[in-house]
């Protein structure tokens, strides 16, 4: 895989299309999803690239990023595999979580991704721990945490924060702005303007960048990154940046209009660092256009692969709760505690 | 503050120590044979935590392995999980388990779930120690037996030992464990004393009960504090009614089969926990003996517990609310 | 008669990357909003006074239209608000219409935005931003005072106000060529993109124009200023270019001791400085590079020439002490 790093021009493709195949991902699971094709719920990351591909091709591959319910950005950043990505939201048995998960908890230990959250706010501390792990072993990993606006709000985000800060772990806590809280706008849930403001409180530093600008957010995360390695603790970055959908799909959003929405696709993050790399040489509008096609196929395979792929056993119910075997489950799945195994 | 040792270890050498002691020695144990275990917890380091569980071990580990935390249960037991997914073993100590409250998000949308959403792909070594128990006029929002919550809640173990010899063996059983395991301690009873192996690899295999003591006429399974005294009563019931003890010790998941084998012998059952009664811990174990042992029963099952009030201050009212062996005997009493 | 007044709040500034890798301190949205109650008292200096206020997405901006004095009538500015520099810009430009003085909370940035439209109206710059070379740090009560005065011509706006210089940018490419304006400073950077727009690395400055210079001031400002002083006011300016990686110029590089960033005392090599005339070109070859404007990099550019030239059309900036002294003078402080 080529690597994410946009100081080269390699690395400058590659962020480009990590963004599109977000962008071609989520759109194409919202077509889906309207389709009735796709279970639960999904929650779209359009419009927020530049943040994850960002802040990830400032991160070393072996890194740890907790996520949200809205991951499927980070993964891509990440640099799961779109298949996987697509045959965990169908619920299929080749699922990055074997269908146990769905889009809401995607999750890649391995590579460094500790998981999709249904769980507003759940996510920092965990990055906190992860963070605690290397300072422990002595490691040079850094652990970041992307989370919402809405989360700030939340009680353990907060103690996830002061434990770092205290502690000096190298962890980044990186707030999406997305400028609402499912309905509710920023200004409605907090009394800071500025939602880095609240790093104040930690002793950190805390800063706001430009989220639809992937440069920007590149180099944030990359000094912050920097930081912790160096061992001077977590720092605090709010990237301002905005959904194109719903806060899920068929979210009827009373709470904005056409034209709010359309003063932020002016500044669209890929479409800009496109002309960006346009402009200096990097990319031809032949191969931009190139590329998107050979995504857009890409996830059309994707689609295809998962809608082929096999549903989980349903014995498969009953596996993975623990890492030991338990007789509760066991004997349930094969029918024995119905029966008792008593003589009358 | 007494010190136990370790040092000179037999095969089948026992030391007599309280069951702070024993936890301590485990947790020096386990701490001395990985360097990924660490502790975390209030005022576990150079204060030795609130009951003296953790005691010194600050000076021998350090203040990285046997870390204080602000307060802040939900930050750091999600610390833990997150710690844990990436390769340490984390034991954190929830100083009451009245306090879980505050960080049951971390345990039960994550801990406990993560391995089973994730498909099985991740570990989750994390070890929680919680006190529990009435008695000390601590009053309600300190005094609460709230192991059942955990005991029912998918994807986490819950034990809760009743002997400083079932104190070690579960804590190192579930230190080891890759999955979570939640180590319910009753307050009442760390200075309670017992032989404890000093072998370094003794552990008991969570999931398993003990047959403390045996007997003929009625099954005690009892938990925590409740199986001392019941052997306290079953001594003074000698000669009159023969009593089994057990101590049922793995609360999930639980050994059914003991529990069975003994009323099949015995056909009386009382269960002996400090729980509230309705929908707990009792009622599992009862559950599981009547889907088992249905026909060898010989008469209703008893139930000694709290009933479905709070731990109140005063010291009258804590000790009309608290079961006792007396108790113990009022139900074998009446179905013996 | 009333007197307008326009009141621009960047609730932005200063909440850069420089707090991270400057040493610039913090300037939190609650102080912002203070400072501009203060602004709002001040103006009630001058009888019959009307405030336009910037509009803004953060909900700044409405906490100071709420917070204001009853004897001042407050309206917000009608437009969109769009959350970055352009909202500067068209406030700028209706004020320029519509005010008879404007107060600007913000850092160089900002004052440059409002800069760019706001004609002949006399402005008064408070330094709510970072390391800034413009607008000053100053109450807002002796700001919002000193526009009263100005605004309502009680001191006439000639004798209290400086023209501010400022330098035009062409970055020519093939055919195209863009335009931009700074107000302070203009350089020429290396590093691929604007990115987080702060200059995070003095070694990346290649070199530029500045349309005043003191080694009192942070920056490119402060790089010219250790060689020559230029005030705001004087005509012309200052260009340079550092020696870098060994290249050499005409002639052999002056080394200067610069504050570049705040917390940095840096030592560069000048290889050439010129104080320029008003109009006279100062141009760089940039393969790759970004244009800087005023503390930020704005423009990136690849394979171009950017043509850099002092302009002494810039904004009127009110000297808040002398209008004081002025109206002192008058006796307008004095009652009865
Ligand atoms: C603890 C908790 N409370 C409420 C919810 C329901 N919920 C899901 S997403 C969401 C909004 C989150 O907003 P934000 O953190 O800004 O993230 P965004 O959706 O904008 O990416 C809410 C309230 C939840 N999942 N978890
Ligand atoms: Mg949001």
């Amino acid at each position: 895989m080529v690597v994410l790093d946009i100081e080269t021009e390699d690395g400058q493709r590659e962020a480009l299309r990590r963004m599109l195949t977000i962008r071609a991902f989520d759109t194409k699971a919202a077509d889906l999803f309207s389709d009735g094709e796709l279970p639960g719920f999904v929650h779209l990351y359009v419009g927020e690239e530049a943040v994850g591909v960002g802040a990830c091709s400032a991160l070393e591959s072996d890194d740890y990023i907790t996520s949200t319910h809205r991951g499927h950005g980070h993964c891509i950043a990440k640099g799961l595999d779109p298949d996987l990505m697509m045959a965990e939201l169908f619920g299929k048995a080749n699922g990055y979580c074997n269908g146990k998960g769905g889009s809401m908890h995607i999750a890649d230990v391995d590579a460094g991704m500790l998981g999709a959250n249904g769980i507003v706010g759940a996510g920092p501390p965990l990055a906190t721990g992860a963070a605690l792990t290397s300072h422990l072993k002595g490691e040079d990993t850094v652990a970041l945490a992307f989370f919402g606006d809405g989360a700030v709000a939340q009680g353990q985000v907060h103690e996830a924060i002061n434990l770092a800060a205290t502690w000096n772990l190298p962890a980044v806590f990186l707030v999406e702005n997305n400028q609402y809280g499912e309905a509710t706008p920023v200004e409605k849930q907090h009394n800071v303007q500025n939602l880095s403001e609240t790093a104040e409180a930690y002793n950190i530093p805390g800063f706001t960048v430009d989220g639809m600008d992937i440069t920007a957010v590149y180099e944030a995360v990359k000094e912050a990154r920097k930081r912790a390695a160096d061992g001077e603790g977590p720092t605090f970055i709010e990237a301002e940046t905005y959904r194109y959908h719903g806060h899920f799909e068929g979210d009827q959003q009373p709470y904005r209009t056409e034209e709010d929405v359309a003063i932020w696709k002016d500044r669209d993050a890929i479409e800009s660092f496109k002309r960006r790399l346009v402009d200096a040489g990097t990319i031809t509008e032949d191969e931009f256009d190139e590329m998107k096609a050979e995504i857009d196929q890409q996830i059309e395979d994707a689609v295809g692969k998962a809608k082929d792929a096999a549903y989980p056993d349903p014995s498969e119910a009953y596996e993975d709760m623990f890492n030991a075997a338990v007789p509760e489950i066991s004997d349930f799945s094969s029918g024995m505690r119905a029966d008792g195994g008593e003589d009358r | 503050m007494s010190t136990e040792t370790s040092s000179g270890t037999g095969p089948d050498q026992t030391k007599e120590m309280t069951i702070r002691e024993a936890i301590r020695l485990a947790l020096r144990e386990e701490l001395e044979r990985d360097d990924d275990v660490f502790v975390m917890g209030e005022d576990v380091g150079k204060f030795g935590g609130v009951y003296e569980v953790t005691g010194d071990l600050v000076e021998q580990f350090g203040e990285e392995r046997v870390r204080d935390t602000p307060i802040s249960e939900a930050g750091f037991m999600g610390a833990a999980v997150g710690a844990a997914a990436t390769g340490t073993r984390p034991v954190v100590e929830i100083m009451f388990s009245d306090f879980i409250g505050v960080c049951s998000e971390q345990i039960i949308n994550q801990m406990a779930k993560n391995r089973y959403m994730f498909g099985g792909k991740t570990e989750m070594p994390v070890t929680v120690r919680t006190t529990e128990g009435g008695g000390s006029g601590a009053a309600s929002q300190h005094s609460g037996t709230i192991h059942t919550w955990f005991a029912h809640f998918p994807g986490v173990m819950a034990v809760a030992p009743a002997t400083p010899a079932s104190a070690k063996g579960l804590l190192k059983s579930a230190i080891r464990s890759d999955d979570p395991v939640i180590v319910f301690e009753n307050k009442q009873i760390y200075e309670q004393k017992g032989e404890v192996p000093l072998d370094d690899d003794f552990t008991i295999p969570i999931g398993t009960a003990s047959v403390e003591r045996e007997g003929e006429d009625v099954t005690v399974v009892a938990t925590q504090r409740m199986v001392g005294e019941s052997l306290e009563l079953a001594e003074e019931l000698a000669g009159q009614t023969s009593v089994e003890v057990i101590d049922l010790r793995s609360l999930y998941p639980m050994d059914t089969e003991t529990l069975v084998e003994s009323v099949k012998k015995t056909g009386r059952l009382v269960i002996a926990d400090e729980s509230p009664l309705s929908y707990g811990t009792h009622a599992e174990v009862a559950t599981r003996v009547m889907e088992n042992a249905f026909y060898s029963l010989d008469a209703p099952i008893q139930r000694v517990g709290v009933a479905d009030v709070h731990i109140p201050f005063s010291p009258a009212l804590e000790e009309e609310v608290l079961p006792h062996g007396s108790d113990v005997e009022a139900a074998i009493n009446r179905i013996v | 008669m009333t007197t307008t007044i326009g009141l621009v709040v960047n609730p932005a500034a200063g909440r850069d990357i420089r707090r991270l890798t400057g040493g610039a301190s913090v300037s939190n949205n609650y102080a912002k909003r203070r400072t501009a109650g203060c602004v709002l008292a001040g103006l009630t200096l001058a009888d019959d006074v009307d405030v336009l206020v910037m509009p803004d997405s953060t909900g700044l901006a409405d906490r100071i239209v709420d917070d204001a004095p009853d004897e001042l009538g407050v309206e917000f500015v009608d437009m969109t608000v769009t959350a970055s520099g352009r909202d500067s810009r068209t406030a700028a430009a209706h004020f320029a219409d519509h005010a008879d003085a404007v107060v600007v909370l913000g850092g160089d940035g900002t004052t440059r935005d409002v800069a760019q439209t706001i004609g002949d109206v006399p402005v008064v710059s408070i330094s709510t931003g970072t390391n800034n070379v413009v607008p000053t740090p100053v109450d807002g009560t002796v700001a919002g005072a000193a526009a009263a005065l100005v605004g309502s011509g009680a001191v006439p706006a000639a004798e209290a106000t400086t023209r501010h210089g400022t330098i035009e940018v062409n970055v020519v490419r093939a055919e195209q060529t863009t335009v931009i304006r700074g107000l302070a400073t203009v350089g020429v950077l290396d590093r691929p993109f604007v990115g987080t727009r702060a200059i995070l690395d003095p070694s990346d400055i290649v070199g530029g124009v500045v349309s005043r210079s003191s080694p009192a001031e942070i920056g490119l400002s402060g790089i010219a200023g250790g060689l020559v002083t230029h005030r705001p006011d004087d005509p012309g300016g200052v260009g340079f270019r550092l020696a870098r990686d060994g290249e050499s110029g005409a002639t052999a590089p002056t080394t200067v001791r610069a504050i570049t960033v705040p917390g940095r005392l840096s030592t560069v090599d000048v290889a050439e400085h010129r104080v320029l005339d008003d109009g006279e070109d100062y141009a760089f070859e940039v393969d790759r590079g970004v244009v800087s404007v005023d503390g930020e990099r704005e423009h990136e550019v690849r394979n171009g020439t950017v043509r850099l030239r002092p302009v002494s059309d810039g904004p009127r900036l009110v000297d808040v002490e002398s209008v004081l002294e002025r109206a002192a003078s008058d006796g307008r402080f004095r009652l009865g």
